[in-house]
């Protein structure tokens, strides 16, 4: 039941600046997930509010409590390991107890909390086994167990999933999802798997290079990135540079070569007549249609040649490619019957197009 | 990289006391060799007149160039005989592997110069192979001298080689053979230019043990080399020499022996660290297919090797159990040898026991937290850590033992005489091993293990010993019963060091082959064979067991 207050926090390893002046607050209860590429400095964040790397700069709170300086095993706040870090000469129970028996509680009291903890993770009647008999997923079970079963004020998961095989991964995160909530404990959560961030989480940072990049919740920072490095890395996108053409009342124009794409004057509220402006259109927000088929009201439709179709199951995936040679890539349920090649009309809603002041490297 | 905890006095006491440890028991005594050497007797005057004089000697000439000569010949055999050795056990079908390497491992720990004493007793001017060889008419093959030498090094030291290459041949990926080959390249060519420079590290490093091994023993030399002058043996008879001890001679070959062993570390060192290749195999690569003459060779070669290693052993053991009268050999089995050996007393084996036990454990105590700090902890003094923790591998038993008695035989702190110098010196030989076993355990426990254990509330130095201690454990008492194996067998420290009441199994075997006790000779080998032996089949399970719960 507790707040973490993350503020202006840095560390460098040499001359690489791994963290670079991150600040978070995270609310009691939430589930917040740091998400970024390898080497963004996602991991290194966690192991400082573990205690496992020093701070340059800066401090971290739980609650009022200032815990940067307390050593790592007087934080109380339980870790989930990527490689599960299950000691391979204790038992299944053995693992589970082995915080409760560092914090001197009676042998009755461990046997109990060990019992309701692995009944939690549904792994009752194990505690006996040793490691070495569980499969990967178990594994990372008693790992979770392990980590409740002391009470943490709040838990860090790195990367919990990344050794799971695909169909158990996703089983695996609902299941922390639900734990989490029920438990109503404070989560950080570190992965590099947007997917797997927005499925899970109340809020996401976003980092890049030691940085954050955009904090929000998932729908937001999916439909609303705050810039081009965002809508690169959640999911697949089209980004586009161009000049501020002309505004239109609630419509603003950017000219991409001889092209001219409709968004939200809103969106690109701060910019000048002729300034560059970057803008990414998803790929599952472009409807694909017969071309001159009448797009629908208040939308944007541009004449394309379809280049090629790749049928990825759920979706098909549609590369195309405009007059003037600037090539889209479109995400359809369905491609309508006789559309596989030839001319299209493309279509889609200004409104879901994200702008941002400056071109898109 | 990773750091448990952030702060912590651990490492610091840790180094602080190794750097005691060595600055005492191995630089300052090194430091009075060295000093011996360069300075006149009046201990003021810094002078190059003993080098001189040394070096002017012929005499002593010869020792260093006999002794680079022979050390560099039993490098390349062992490296000829060790590298296709091993890539016949890794790639092809040879019989019984397991036995076979178990077996290949056992000269390594053999006292080497029971072996030596085994070939003269075989091949020697009374040996059972001479006498019959000059029945059938061939005469004038001798085991005595450089060729002597060369053959016992070679024999004894090829598992340096092989263990270390056997290793890497499995570790490449058969993917980047098969690269090759899909490039278009010949299987041979494959070998040359990929496989073969991929181990190569791992042989130079096998190489340069052998190497320093061979500069370094004093007992083969001592056994064979009859007239011809070995460093060593140079050292350590000027050092007790009959006309009064010389420390300034005994120091000048002293320091020639490190710069030798230095220079061939440091040269191993510097071509290494332009070469380092990650190879990940992800399985170990299949046996070859290949024609079965082919095959039969390659399964004959590795095992004739490692018989022809240890039938002397067998041999000596075998002749142990024959009488003896005076140095003539009867074909009697009996067991008069030990009877002979028993009168002298156990007073021999009970100190070689208790010398053993008390150095390996010491040694494991001090060298467990060395290699806990050098792979836990990244930082200078960590780097620092390691190469002073592996410095008393450059230095000769022979040297280190003179530079301890130079310098506790009088002064502060008097230790010539008693045990506790033996027990020291064997601390500062066996502890880069002690290190470098530690490390290699721990590399084996993943980090993360102790930084969960600290995260659910134990603190770090309470996860050492419940948790890392007992991962180690395994580890820990093979590489220990190891130690102990070595120490039983270590002359060449010991051989300067002990003093009366102090005699162990070793010096018992040098002193009878100094006399002509040929039979009781025989029976101490046994007696030391058997004492690295026992402990070994032990450890074999031991180790196993362990395998398991080290994951």
């Amino acid at each position: 039941m507790t707040a973490i207050r993350i503020a202006g926090v840095a560390r460098s390893f040499g001359a690489v600046a791994a963290v670079r002046g991150v600040s978070l607050d995270i609310a009691d209860g939430e589930f917040f997930t740091l998400l970024g590429p390898s080497g963004c400095g996602k991991t290194t964040l966690l192991r400082m509010v573990a205690g496992f790397c020093e701070l340059d700069a800066g401090a971290i709170h739980f609650g009022d409590k200032r815990i940067d300086t307390v050593p790592p095993h007087r934080r109380n706040a339980g870790m989930v390991f990527q490689n599960y870090a299950i000691f391979p000469n204790l038992t299944v129970g053995g693992n589970v107890a082995y915080g409760l028996k560092a914090r001197g509680l009676a042998a009755g009291a461990i046997g109990q909390r060990v019992t309701k903890a692995l009944k939690l993770v549904h792994l009752d009647g194990y505690e006996e086994r040793m490691p070495h008999q569980l499969s990967g997923g178990q594994l990372q079970r008693v790992a979770l167990a392990r980590c409740l079963v002391i009470e943490p004020e709040v838990i860090l998961l790195d990367e919990p999933l990344s050794n799971l095989d695909a169909k158990l991964r996703v089983e695996m995160r609902g299941e922390i999802r639900q734990l989490q909530k029920r438990l109503g404990i404070s989560a950080i959560y570190v992965t590099h798997d947007q997917e797997e961030a927005m499925a899970i989480s109340d809020r996401i940072a976003v980092m890049n290079a030691g940085r954050v990049e955009q904090i929000g919740a998932p729908a937001e920072i999916y439909r609303h990135p705050a810039t081009p490095f965002v809508a690169r890395f959640m999911g697949v996108t089209n980004l586009l540079s161009g000049t501020l053409a002309r505004r239109e009342g609630a419509r603003a124009v950017v000219r991409v070569g001889a092209l001219e794409f409709p968004i939200e004057a809103a969106a690109v509220a701060g910019a000048a007549e002729g300034a560059e402006v970057g803008f990414s259109l998803r790929p599952e927000s472009l409807s694909v249609a017969p071309p001159g088929a009448k797009p629908p009201a208040g939308w944007a439709a541009l004449a394309a040649r379809i280049e090629r179709v790749e049928f990825l199951g759920a979706l098909t995936r549609v590369e195309l490619r405009l007059d003037g040679g600037l090539g889209l890539s479109a995400a359809v349920v369905d491609l309508p019957r006789g559309l596989a090649q030839g001319g299209v009309s493309l279509a889609y809603d200004p409104a879901r197009v994200t702008a941002f002041l400056g071109p898109c490297a | 990289m990773r750091l448990i905890p952030p702060r912590s006095g651990f490492p610091l006491a840790v180094a602080a006391v190794a750097f005691a440890f060595l600055g005492l028991f191995l630089v300052y005594p090194l430091y009075n060799v060295f000093q011996a050497s360069f300075f006149d007797p009046s201990g003021k005057v810094l002078t190059l007149a003993n080098y001189a004089k040394m070096l002017g000697t012929p005499f002593y000439r010869a020792g260093l160039v006999n002794s680079l000569i022979v050390g560099s010949l039993a490098t390349l055999l062992t490296i000829a005989i060790g590298v296709p050795m091993a890539f016949c056990v890794a790639r092809l079908p040879v019989p019984a592997k397991p036995a076979l390497l178990a077996l290949a491992a056992l000269p390594l720990v053999l006292p080497s110069f029971v072996g030596a004493y085994a070939w003269v007793l075989l091949l020697g001017r009374a040996g059972i192979a001479t006498q019959a060889l000059r029945e059938v008419g061939l005469d004038g093959i001798s085991i005595y001298g450089k060729q002597g030498l060369v053959l016992v090094y070679t024999l004894q030291t090829f598992p340096y080689v092989l263990l270390p290459t056997l290793a890497a041949f499995k570790a490449v990926d058969v993917s980047i053979e098969e690269a090759g080959q899909n490039l278009g390249a010949t299987r041979w060519r494959v070998f040359r230019t990929v496989t073969l420079p991929v181990v190569l590290p791992s042989v130079l490093s096998g190489g340069l043990l052998v190497f320093m091994e061979t500069l370094e023993n004093f007992g083969v030399p001592f056994v064979l080399a009859e007239d011809m002058p070995v460093l060593s043996v140079q050292a350590y008879k000027l050092f007790v020499g009959e006309m009064g001890a010389n420390p300034a001679s005994a120091g000048v070959l002293g320091v020639l022996l490190i710069l030798c062993t230095t220079s061939a570390l440091l040269l191993q060192r510097y071509y290494l660290s332009k070469r380092r290749f990650a190879t990940g195999a992800r399985a170990v690569p299949p046996e070859l297919a290949v024609a079965p003459w082919l095959r039969r060779l390659g399964a004959c070669f590795p095992w004739g090797v490692v018989l022809l290693a240890l039938v002397p052993f067998a041999a000596v053991v075998v002749i142990s159990f024959l009488e003896f009268r005076g140095p003539v050999m009867h074909l009697n089995p009996s067991l008069g040898n030990f009877a002979l050996l028993w009168q002298r007393g156990e007073r021999p084996l009970v100190n070689t026991i208790a010398l053993a036990t008390a150095a390996s454990g010491a040694a494991a105590l001090l060298g467990v937290p060395i290699g806990y700090v050098l792979t836990r902890y990244r930082s200078r003094l960590a780097d620092l850590l390691d190469v002073v923790a592996m410095a008393p591998f450059a230095v000769a038993g022979t040297v280190l033992g003179i530079g301890l008695v130079i310098s506790f035989n009088s002064g502060f702190l008097v230790l010539t005489g008693g045990w506790l110098i033996l027990v020291l010196a064997y601390m500062v030989r066996k502890l880069p091993f002690n290190v470098r076993a530690s490390a290699a355990i721990l590399h084996q426990i993943d980090p993360s293990l102790e930084e969960a254990s600290v995260n659910l509330g134990v603190s770090p130095a309470r996860t050492f010993f419940r948790l890392t201690v007992p991962l180690m454990a395994g580890g820990v008492i093979g590489g220990t019963i190891l130690t102990w194996v070595t120490i039983t067998s270590e002359l060449s420290a010991t051989v300067v060091l002990y003093s009366g009441q102090w005699s162990t199994m070793t010096v018992e075997m040098f002193r009878a082959l100094e006399g002509t006790g040929a039979g009781m000779a025989a029976a101490t080998a046994t007696v030391l064979i058997l004492a690295t032996i026992l402990p070994l089949a032990l450890i074999y399970r031991v180790l196993k067991r362990h395998e398991v719960a080290l994951l």
